[in-house]
C-alpha cells in the first residue's frame, strides 16, 4: 500500500545540531496524526522537510513526490498553515481569494465564501484589520476550500483564545475531514486535539519516542490512582512514571495487567498530556 | 501562464502605491503647476496681456525650430516620470524577496503551488514591464490633459492652438520613443535588477546597505587602481558604474548638437561609447552591444543566485 508520507532515514542537520535524527515514518491516508514534542525536538524541521521548505538527508516521499525537488507540484496536493500569522498583512480578503483561485487548481470559491459567511470576515477587509482569531478563520476557510489529500497544521491555533481554538478543530473535523484525507498537526495544546487524533507520534531530540494509533495507546497504557498506603505496592509493578495529586499517587503503566491494577485503586486511560510527560521524562529507554 | 499573471497581479496589488499612486501624483503636480502658472499670470497681468503678447511672438517664430522645441518638451516631460520610476523600481526590487521573509508571509506564498522560479519571474516582470507601462500611461495622459488645457487657454486668448503648436509635433512619436526607452532601460538595467534581487534574497536586514556598499567599495577601488596606474583622475573618473549610467538608453538629459539644434539625450552625453541622440536605433545599439552581453551574463548569475537563496529562504 502506498503511504501519504513515507520517510526513511530522514535526517535534518543544522550547522551544529541534528534536528531530525534518522527517522522512519509511514503515514497512511485517512488519519489525523498528532506530532507532539517539546520545543526544539525537531517537529518543525520534520514538517519543513515534508513540505519542501527545507533540505534534508534520507528518503522522503510525500504523495509519491519528492518535496525537495517538487515543491510547487506537491503544493497542489498539500496544504499547510504554518502558524496563525503568516497571511500577508497588506492583502484584502477578495484579493486573497482571487489569487488562490487562479493559482490553486483545486480551490472552490463557493466553499470558501460559504465558510466565511459564518464569520465576521468580509471580502473588503485587509488582513491587517482582522483580529488574530479572524485571520485564523480566514486561513482555515481558504485551506478547507482546497481539495487536497494532505493538510499540515503547525501550531495553527497559537495565541488564539479558547473559543476560536474549539471552533477551529470542530470545523476541521465536521466540514473537512474524511477517509480520503490526512491531517498532520503539531501543537502544544495537546488536550484540545487528543479527541480528534487517530494517531499519535511523540518526537524527542530528533527521534521518534512513540508512534502508535490512539486505539493502541488506550490499550497499552493505563493510569492507576491509589491512596498513599497502596503506593509502595503499585511501585512494585514497575510503573513508567509516578506523580502526586491531592495526596493521591498516580502511576502510569505500559502493558500492565489491568485486573491486578484494579485491586490497588482506580484505573483509567491516561491523557495524552500525561503520557507525553511520562514518556519524555522516561528518557531514551 | 495563468499563475504567472496571477502572481504579477499580486505584485501590483501589493505595490499599488508605488506603481500607480506615485505617477498619478506626478501628473497631478504637473497640472497643479500649470494652473498655478495661469493664476500667477492672471494675478500680475491685466487680462493676460503679456501672455497674449508672448503667444503672438511665438506664433511668428520659425516653424521648424518651434517644432523641434516642442518635440523636445514632449520628451523632456517624461524625465521626471522616468527618474521617479527608477527610484520606485529600485526600492521595489530591493524589497521584493526581503519583505515577505521579514513578516514571515513567505510561508503562505510557499504554500501555493507556484514555483520559486515563477515567483522571481513575476517580480522581475513587474519591475521591467508593469511599473514602466503604468508610469508611461500616466505620463501620456498627463501630457494629453496639459495639451488640451493649454489649447483651451490659447483659444480663449485668441490664437489658433492647431497652427501654434498642435500641428507642429507628433506626440505619438515622442510617446513611442519614451516607451521604447523604458523597455530598453529595463534590459540595460538587468545587471542592477539582478543585483537588487540577490541582495533582497540574502540580506538579513537593511537591504539598502547591502545593495549600495559593495558597488561603492568597488567604484572607489577602481578609481584608486586607475589613479595608481595613470597618476591622474581624468582618465576614467566615472569608472564602470559611471559608464553604465551615462550610457543608459533612458532619456535622462539634454544635449546640444550645435546651433539651434538641441534636444533630449539618451543617458548623459559625456561618454563616446554610444550615440546619445534619442533614436530607436541608438537604443538598439546599446541592447545589442557586447557590453550588454556581459551585463546579461552578470544578471543571469545574480538572478540564479537569488533563485537559489529563495529556495532556501525557509530553511531556518
Amino acid at each position: 500500500m502506498s503511504y501519504v508520507i513515507d520517510a526513511q532515514g530522514l535526517t535534518k542537520r543544522y550547522k551544529r545540531t541534528i534536528a531530525v535524527d534518522n527517522i522512519d515514518l509511514q503515514i497512511p491516508s485517512g488519519r489525523i496524526v498528532g506530532l507532539i514534542g517539546p520545543n526544539g525536538a525537531g517537529k518543525t524541521s520534520a514538517l519543513k522537510a515534508i513540505l519542501g521548505l527545507a533540505t534534508y538527508e534520507g528518503n522522503l516521499s510525500v504523495l509519491g513526490k519528492s518535496p525537495a525537488s517538487d515543491r510547487a507540484a506537491l503544493m497542489e496536493e498539500v496544504c499547510f498553515i504554518a502558524d496563525v500569522a503568516v497571511l500577508p498583512r497588506w492583502i484584502r480578503v477578495w484579493q486573497l481569494i482571487e489569487l488562490t483561485e487562479s493559482i490553486h487548481p483545486k480551490f472552490s470559491r463557493e466553499k470558501c465564501l460559504q465558510y466565511l459567511s459564518s464569520t465576521k470576515v468580509t471580502l473588503d477587509h485587509r488582513v491587517k484589520q482582522l483580529s488574530k482569531g479572524m485571520v485564523a478563520q480566514l486561513h482555515l476557510a481558504i485551506v478547507m476550500s482546497i481539495d487536497v489529500k494532505l493538510l499540515v497544521l503547525d501550531e495553527p491555533t497559537l495565541g488564539l483564545d479558547i473559543l476560536f481554538r474549539k471552533q477551529f478543530y470542530t470545523n476541521l473535523l465536521n466540514d473537512y475531514f474524511d477517509e480520503e484525507r490526512t491531517i498532520l498537526i503539531t501543537t502544544h495544546q495537546v488536550e484540545e486535539i487528543e479527541h480528534i487524533l487517530s494517531d499519535l507520534i511523540f518526537i524527542q531530540d530528533g527521534k521518534i519516542a512513540l508512534n502508535s494509533t490512539m486505539d493502541d495507546v488506550q490499550q497499552n497504557y493505563v493510569e492507576l490512582m491509589v491512596a498513599p498506603d497502596q503506593a509502595a505496592a503499585a511501585r512494585e509493578l514497575q510503573p513508567m512514571n509516578e506523580r502526586e495529586l491531592f495526596g493521591r499517587h498516580i502511576f502510569l503503566f505500559e502493558n500492565a495487567n489491568r485486573q491486578q491494577l484494579k485491586e490497588l485503586g482506580e484505573v483509567r486511560t491516561p491523557s495524552v498530556a500525561d503520557l507525553f510527560v511520562a514518556i519524555m521524562s522516561g528518557g531514551e529507554s | 501562464m495563468n499563475r504567472l499573471m496571477a502572481l504579477v497581479k499580486r505584485e501590483f496589488w501589493e505595490n499599488k502605491g508605488a506603481f500607480r499612486t506615485t505617477p498619478l501624483v506626478i501628473g497631478g503636480i504637473f497640472l497643479a503647476a500649470m494652473v498655478m502658472f495661469l493664476i500667477t499670470f492672471n494675478h500680475f497681468d491685466n487680462e493676460f496681456q503679456s501672455l497674449k503678447e508672448l503667444l503672438r511672438f511665438i506664433a511668428q517664430t520659425d516653424v521648424e525650430m518651434r517644432s523641434k522645441i516642442l518635440s523636445a518638451i514632449h520628451i523632456e516631460m517624461s524625465v521626471i516620470f522616468s527618474t521617479v520610476l527608477a527610484f520606485v523600481v529600485f526600492f521595489y526590487l530591493l524589497g521584493s524577496l526581503y519583505d515577505d521573509r521579514k513578516d514571515r508571509s513567505i510561508l503562505f506564498w510557499k504554500s501555493l503551488p507556484a514555483s520559486d522560479t515563477l515567483t522571481i519571474a513575476s517580480k522581475l516582470l513587474s519591475a521591467m514591464i508593469v511599473a514602466p507601462v503604468i508610469f508611461w500611461i500616466i505620463y501620456v495622459l498627463t501630457h494629453i490633459v496639459i495639451m488640451a488645457l493649454f489649447s483651451v487657454v490659447v483659444m480663449i486668448l485668441g490664437e489658433n492652438p492647431w497652427t501654434l503648436f498642435l500641428s507642429l509635433s507628433n506626440p505619438f512619436e515622442s510617446w513611442g520613443l519614451v516607451l521604447m526607452s523604458y523597455f530598453a532601460q529595463s534590459i540595460w538595467a538587468l545587471p542592477l535588477y539582478g543585483w537588487l534581487m540577490l541582495v533582497s534574497a540574502f540580506s538579513p536586514r537593511i537591504p539598502l546597505l547591502f545593495a549600495i556598499l559593495p558597488p561603492v567599495v568597488l567604484g572607489v577601488l577602481e578609481l584608486w587602481v586607475d589613479f595608481l596606474k595613470t597618476f591622474t583622475l581624468n582618465e576614467n573618473l566615472f569608472g564602470l558604474f559611471g559608464h553604465w549610467f551615462a550610457n543608459s538608453p533612458l532619456i535622462m538629459s539634454g544635449d546640444d548638437h550645435g546651433e539651434n539644434d538641441f534636444g533630449p539625450a539618451l543617458g548623459i552625453p559625456i561618454t563616446s561609447d554610444f550615440d546619445h541622440e534619442v533614436t530607436v536605433s541608438n537604443m538598439l545599439d546599446r541592447i545589442f552591444s557586447t557590453d550588454m552581453l556581459i551585463g546579461l551574463a552578470i544578471a543571469a548569475v545574480f538572478l540564479g543566485a537569488a533563485l537559489w537563496l529563495r529556495r532556501r529562504a525557509t530553511e531556518s
